[in-house]
């Protein structure tokens, strides 16, 4: 089956992460072995969920960049709820904040479809609207380990897996769920290739039957709910709770999705470059300190990469169009 | 055969414009309509009444027998109408096989996809129309051919029985068009009525049985083809005499404006030499591929040739940009307007103005004055039909749009003018006003290089020829040739002699 094959841009993003594995443990040995990349799967399993989400936006055709004011507006309304009510229920507490994860994603469809604009300017303006909503009217005080919920550190410290003394957090099964769930919806649903089709050509998937407008709200409430899940992992893992962490970092995730090879026009694009992508901006931000460069260079290196994969994209295209005489320049 | 489709005094008016008058129209089961018309004639209306995707304002629509004052589109479907729009409405990053199968799925009200029942509908299809295209390959990756197939496919899949298709040929070589008018014939044969819209008339008389005639939104008759020859149908579109008016040079000046020597760009031409003087309209004809297109954009210095020699005047010049080419007083209108040619967004003013933008400004300032003067006067001149020259290009018809990019170049003065299918998608009327216009650019002293591949637009424009085919020069038919009785037979012969022994294209 076509869909499940690995295509040359992911065998491309696979060699270089084997490339730079290898150069890494040559500079530094302690690089290779399982607890390095157990800690890399943990740092970036949040990180995943919300690729995972706005990849799926962005097949649609769409952006999310209000995904981060989201998840932290999601968790920190559960676990005020939870504090107050003095529930102690993990489900609960990512059941509340996927909830009000999918609301918000609905307000953005639903704006999105009202005012016709793009949805960039729509999630830029969502993103501060939510992150102000939730600082002026459900609080803007910081919770330390003491005062949450037992649950969530519970969870956040739990592993699944212990090889000599290296765990793997149990973190990795939210992100294992959504990613065969979001690979079901996209491959084997209906509305799944609604998505991509609308977002290849909004027209033509109106013309096949396909309701614009609910593949949207579908798409944005669907990217809200794992922004919600996605706040609530966070919490758990760092175990602390402020109202002004997550919020500022979409566009990382952004470049993670891009470098991924979706595109940003929509109709292309799949889950596992989207998990590559994620994969490399991690392994980058782990290993710089053990190749003896300071994290600054983080930033120049992911710039790096997502410039010369975008560039290495539209460059083929440009092959094939000039194959058939099309000179864009 | 029996009536499938009857339109009974339709009509439908936007804003005040009646697009169309009291049309009734009547198609049966197996047969092929086409529907000719200039440009904004009404059958592109018709077809959007039919298909629900307008609302007619009265009449009745009888679809298999069922009456409809007005269809919604899924209607119209489940009465097994089924349009190809020029645009196809294919999903680019999708494969073949779900742009043939996911409409028809989607209007099962499947939930779930299961992929084996995805390919095994997309080879059904396939195998009906008897070819083959790999099911596994993207919409984009393939040619327009086979886009144009696939689009039928999905019509197929979905149970058509009448099939409109709007201008399917426009962007095909010529072996593709008669492959299309292959299949469209063998679909008639099983029992589909194919209602096909098209400016060509050798394709409408090729395939059709019934043509109907619509001018001005209303209908002019529907005819059995054998009752009409291309005279009378052109009379019938336009509603006067066309006659393209032929061309002869009267320049007396023979120095070349241009020489070209041993031209060579490996798998696109090669040893091409010509020269063009003032008032020469040099045809350059051969099929899509023939390296028509190819050594146009190399004059213009968007496709460098690897050897050989471009003399311009008494120099020998390499054009390496299209701005270099606009210094050596080399114009180019492009095969595709919308992308190429312009800005469709923006205002006629603009467009006209965007080969001067250079000499209109001082100090990186635009002069406005100057700027409106210069459309002003290139609209009168080149006779656009606009309300205003603030009005926004996309809204014009091809033909006035096509006025635009000529007229665009004109400005610059160009010495060369290459013109790359100039009429493509233009009807009739426009067509012999834009010849009319290339001929006195021509008479003028202006030289043209004129691509085509339609033989009676070379005959009428060109006063010598080049014949290319796989990127090779097969003849230069001169002034004496062209006057030749069977010019055309000549010049088709020679176009079509060397596709038959050109390869086989098998996708």
């Amino acid at each position: 089956m076509k869909k499940l094959q690995i295509d040359r841009f992911q065998k491309v993003l696979i060699l270089i992460i084997v490339l730079y594995s290898i150069f890494v443990t040559i500079k530094n040995p302690s690089f290779f072995q399982i607890a390095t990349l157990f800690d890399i799967i943990r740092t970036s399993s949040t990180t995943m969920i919300v690729a995972i989400g706005l990849l799926v936006v962005m097949l649609s055709g769409g952006i999310d960049v209000s995904f981060m004011s989201i998840a932290l507006f999601g968790s920190y309304t559960a676990i005020n709820l939870m504090i107050s009510a003095g529930i102690n229920n993990i489900f609960f507490a990512f059941g509340v904040s996927a909830a009000i994860g999918a609301v918000l994603g609905l307000i953005n469809a639903l704006l999105i479809n009202w005012l016709k604009l793009p949805p960039f300017i729509i999630t830029l303006g969502t993103q501060n609207l939510f992150h102000g909503v939730m600082t002026t009217f459900i609080g803007d005080k910081s919770f330390g380990a003491g005062v949450l919920p037992r649950c969530l550190s519970g969870f956040g410290r739990s592993s699944i897996l212990n090889i000599g003394g290296s765990k793997l957090t149990a973190s990795v099964i939210p992100v294992i769920l959504v990613g065969i769930l979001t690979w079901f919806i996209l491959y084997r649903t209906m509305t799944g290739r609604g998505i991509v089709a609308i977002g290849n050509n909004e027209e033509s998937a109106r013309r096949a039957g396909f309701s614009p407008f609910r593949i949207r709200l579908f798409v944005y409430a669907y990217s809200g709910i794992l922004a919600g899940i996605m706040g609530m992992l966070y919490v758990c893992q760092t175990n602390a709770l402020y109202p002004n962490k997550l919020v500022g970092d979409e566009l990382t995730v952004v470049a993670a999705v891009v470098i991924g090879g979706a595109k940003i026009t929509g109709g292309m694009g799949k889950i596992l470059g989207a998990v590559l992508g994620v994969a490399i901006i991690y392994l980058l931000n782990t290993t710089l300190i053990m190749i003896g460069l300071s994290s600054s260079w983080n930033d120049l290196f992911v710039g790096t990469i997502l410039v010369i994969s975008v560039a290495v994209t539209s460059y083929q295209e440009r092959v094939r169009n000039r194959n058939h005489l099309i000179f864009t320049e | 055969m029996d009536t499938i489709l009857e339109v009974k005094h339709l009509c439908k008016s936007f804003i005040g414009v009646k697009a169309l008058k009291d049309v009734s129209l009547s198609i049966r089961q197996g047969e092929i309509h086409c529907l000719a018309g200039e440009n904004g004639c009404g059958k592109s209306t018709l077809v959007k009444n039919i298909a629900g995707v307008y609302t007619p304002d009265s009449g009745e629509i009888l679809l298999n027998g069922h009456s409809y004052r007005s269809l919604t589109p899924v209607q119209a479907m489940q009465e097994g109408v089924q349009v190809i729009y020029q645009d196809l409405s294919l999903f680019q990053h999708m494969t073949v096989a779900e742009n043939i199968a996911l409409a028809k799925l989607k209007f099962e009200k499947n939930r779930f996809i299961h992929w084996s029942q995805v390919y095994k509908i997309a080879q059904e299809q396939l195998d009906k129309i008897g070819v083959t295209i790999d099911l596994n390959q993207t919409v984009g990756e393939i040619s327009i051919a086979n886009r144009q197939i696939t689009a039928i496919c999905r019509a197929l899949a979905q149970d058509a029985k009448i099939l409109f298709m709007d201008e399917p040929t426009t962007a095909l070589t010529n072996k593709e068009v008669s492959q299309l008018l292959k299949i469209i014939t063998d679909l008639k044969e099983k029992g589909l009525a194919v209602i096909f819209i098209s400016h060509k008339l050798d394709e409408i008389f090729s395939v059709a049985d019934t043509i109907t005639i619509f001018r001005n939104g209303e209908k002019i008759g529907s005819f059995a083809s054998s009752q009409l020859d291309k005279k009378k149908l052109s009379y019938y579109m336009t509603g006067r005499e066309v006659e393209y008016p032929r061309y002869y040079r009267t320049v007396k000046n023979d120095t070349p404006v241009l020489k070209v020597d041993n031209l060579t760009k490996a798998g696109q031409y090669s040893n091409l030499s010509f020269s063009v003087r003032p008032g020469d309209i040099i045809g350059l004809t051969g099929l899509l591929g023939s390296g028509r297109t190819e050594l146009a954009m190399s004059l213009f210095g968007l496709n460098p040739p690897q050897s050989g020699s471009v003399t311009i005047g008494e120099k020998k010049v390499s054009i390496t940009s299209p701005g270099m080419a606009k210094k050596y007083g080399i114009a180019l209108l492009p095969e595709d307007r919308f992308t190429q040619g312009l800005f469709m967004d923006r205002d006629i003013k603009e467009n006209l103005t965007s080969s001067l933008i250079d000499n209109l400004t001082k100090h990186g300032i635009l002069d406005k004055k100057e700027e409106k003067k210069i459309a002003e006067d290139s609209v009168e001149q080149l006779n656009v039909r606009t309300p205003s020259i603030d009005t926004v290009i996309g809204t014009l018809s091809g033909g006035n749009q096509q006025k635009v990019v000529i007229g665009k170049w004109l400005a610059t003065h160009p010495k060369l003018f290459i013109m790359d299918t100039p009429t493509v998608g233009i009807d009739i009327g426009s067509k012999a006003e834009i010849y009319q216009q290339i001929q006195a650019f021509a008479s003028g002293g202006m030289s043209i290089l004129f691509i085509s591949d339609e033989i009676q637009e070379i005959l009428a424009n060109c006063n010598r020829v080049m014949v290319l085919s796989e990127g090779k020069c097969v003849k230069i038919l001169e002034e004496e040739d062209l006057a030749q009785e069977n010019a055309a037979q000549i010049l088709s012969e020679l176009i079509g002699h060397h596709s038959s022994a050109g390869k086989e294209e098998t996708q």
